[in-house]
């Protein structure tokens, strides 16, 4: 069943404030493994190379289909989900580090409350109700206003995008394309649009939608293919207008 | 609800957008426009070109509020934000990323590149009654040394580049390219504007060097 052992260089740190450092595993892989599940194999026997036995690799999975998001690192250089990097398809040493611009709590487990800190800041959410019933049922939308707002609905808040974005970062403002795609996604839900001022207004603040610089990274790292930069420029377009509506009244 | 006009933070950030493309860019396609007729000699540039803007009414103004106090806007703002990002053009190998990490390199190149072209001429010219009146001779004579006619290329094509690239993401920024297919196809054409704008400029400096007569 083990086919091979596969050379693994992972970045580890033991706790957050702590300095990071490299250790090499050969770890065993079986036929159509992926990174999480040589991972788990890792964890049962954690011998570096050079034979020493050191704590086990700490890494975050859920779902192992890549939908869940738990698991983005940084594998071979660029942000992506483990669970979906299969290791035939991958360079080898394959180097795994903790998915960067997020604090790490331990080896590849980082801290990405700030993804849904920005969230929340960017109101992406839809109010059904307020302080009263609405009792109404929501409108219908076309299939394609449908087929195309479901490709940002596919986000998983994994946080690539965010990793690969040189605007996004530890001590910057900028809340990131994800949030800014939700922002897209709502606005153009039947209910969720009686709030997209408001939407607007949040990402015309510091950090929002002025402080993308285009590099358009964002797109190419996205493992569930979301039109993030498309949302960008929807979202220009949504801000012009509502510029314009706050400058010479609506 | 005025949050987006209370905040001067998104207002200030499509300022710095609008300057960079009116008047600071329409300034490079005139400025080059201008230049390129460097070809038809002394006499012409001097007397037609030059003497044509140095005789309009309300010139001080003009060059005040049209170009120098937009371009320093543009560019202060852009030195100021430059900080938010972080570029990684080796580890991100899109070419949209090379060209964001360009345009903040070039954005800084220009800045030192104007401090020189701007003292070297215009600068220059008002201490100096010789380079006002043959700004021709003054640019043969100055472009004849190769590390200034260097200088002068690279200068020129890094405000090419800024102004091609800043168009195409523009575009995006205030949402008239919103697909991906509008967005690429619009950045070849900006590239083609850029190429276009790059070789009248090309013209325009070989054209000190071409034409015939110092001093006219």
């Amino acid at each position: 069943m083990i086919r091979a052992n596969v050379e693994l260089r992972i970045r580890r740190q033991d706790t957050p404030g702590s300095a990071p450092y490299w250790q090499v595993f050969n770890a065993p892989v079986r036929e159509r493994d992926n990174v999480i599940s040589v991972l788990m194999q890792l964890r049962q026997q954690p011998v570096t190379a050079d034979g020493q036995r050191v704590d086990p690799v700490a890494f975050e999975h859920n779902c192992m289909e890549e939908v869940c998001g738990a698991c983005a690192m940084l594998i071979n250089g660029l942000p992506r989900p483990s669970c979906s990097a299969l290791i035939d398809e991958l360079d080898h040493p394959i180097v795994l580090e903790p998915l960067p611009k997020f604090p790490v709590v331990r080896d590849l487990i980082v801290d990405r409350s700030r993804m849904s800190e920005h969230l929340q800041r960017v109101k992406a959410w839809i109010r059904i109700d307020g302080a009263w019933e609405i009792h109404e049922r929501t409108q219908r939308q076309s299939q394609q206003a449908w087929a195309r707002n479901y490709l940002y609905s596919r986000c998983m808040s994994c946080g690539c995008c965010m990793a690969a974005c040189p605007q996004f970062g530890p001590d910057k403002a900028f809340v990131g394309p994800a949030p800014l795609a939700q922002v897209r996604l709502m606005n153009a839900h039947p209910t969720g649009r009686y709030d997209s001022a408001e939407r607007l207004h949040a990402i015309m603040a510091e950090g929002g939608l002025t402080d993308c610089g285009n590099a358009q990274n964002c797109v190419r790292v996205c493992p569930k293919e979301i039109p993030l930069t498309t949302a960008i420029g929807e979202l220009g377009r949504q801000t012009t207008l509502q510029m314009l509506k706050d400058l010479f009244g609506a | 609800m005025t949050a987006s006009i209370d905040n001067t933070h998104f207002l200030l950030r499509r300022l710095h957008s609008l300057f960079g493309l009116v008047p600071v860019g329409a300034f490079l396609v005139f400025h080059l426009w201008e230049n390129s007729q460097s070809r038809f000699g002394a006499a012409h540039f001097n007397e037609t070109v030059v003497g044509g803007l140095q005789r309009l009414n309300y010139l001080p103004f003009l060059e005040l509020f049209v170009i120098a106090l937009p371009l320093l806007f543009h560019a202060g703002y852009g030195l100021a934000v430059i900080g938010s990002g972080r570029a990684e053009p080796l580890r991100y190998r899109f070419l949209r990323n090379r060209w964001y990490w360009l345009q903040r390199i070039s954005g800084v190149g220009l800045m030192l590149f104007l401090l020189l072209h701007v003292g070297m001429t215009r600068i220059a010219g008002m201490f100096e009654p010789s380079i006002r009146a043959d700004l021709f001779g003054h640019m043969q004579q100055s472009l004849s040394q190769p590390p200034v006619l260097a200088l002068y290329l690279i200068g020129l094509w890094l405000a090419v580049f800024h102004l091609a690239n800043g168009l195409s993401t523009a575009a995006i920024a205030w949402g008239l390219t919103t697909s991906a297919n509008a967005q690429r196809r619009f950045g070849w054409l900006c590239g083609a504007f850029g190429l276009l704008l790059g070789a009248i400029g090309m013209h325009g400096l070989i054209g000190f060097l071409a034409a015939a007569g110092g001093a006219a």
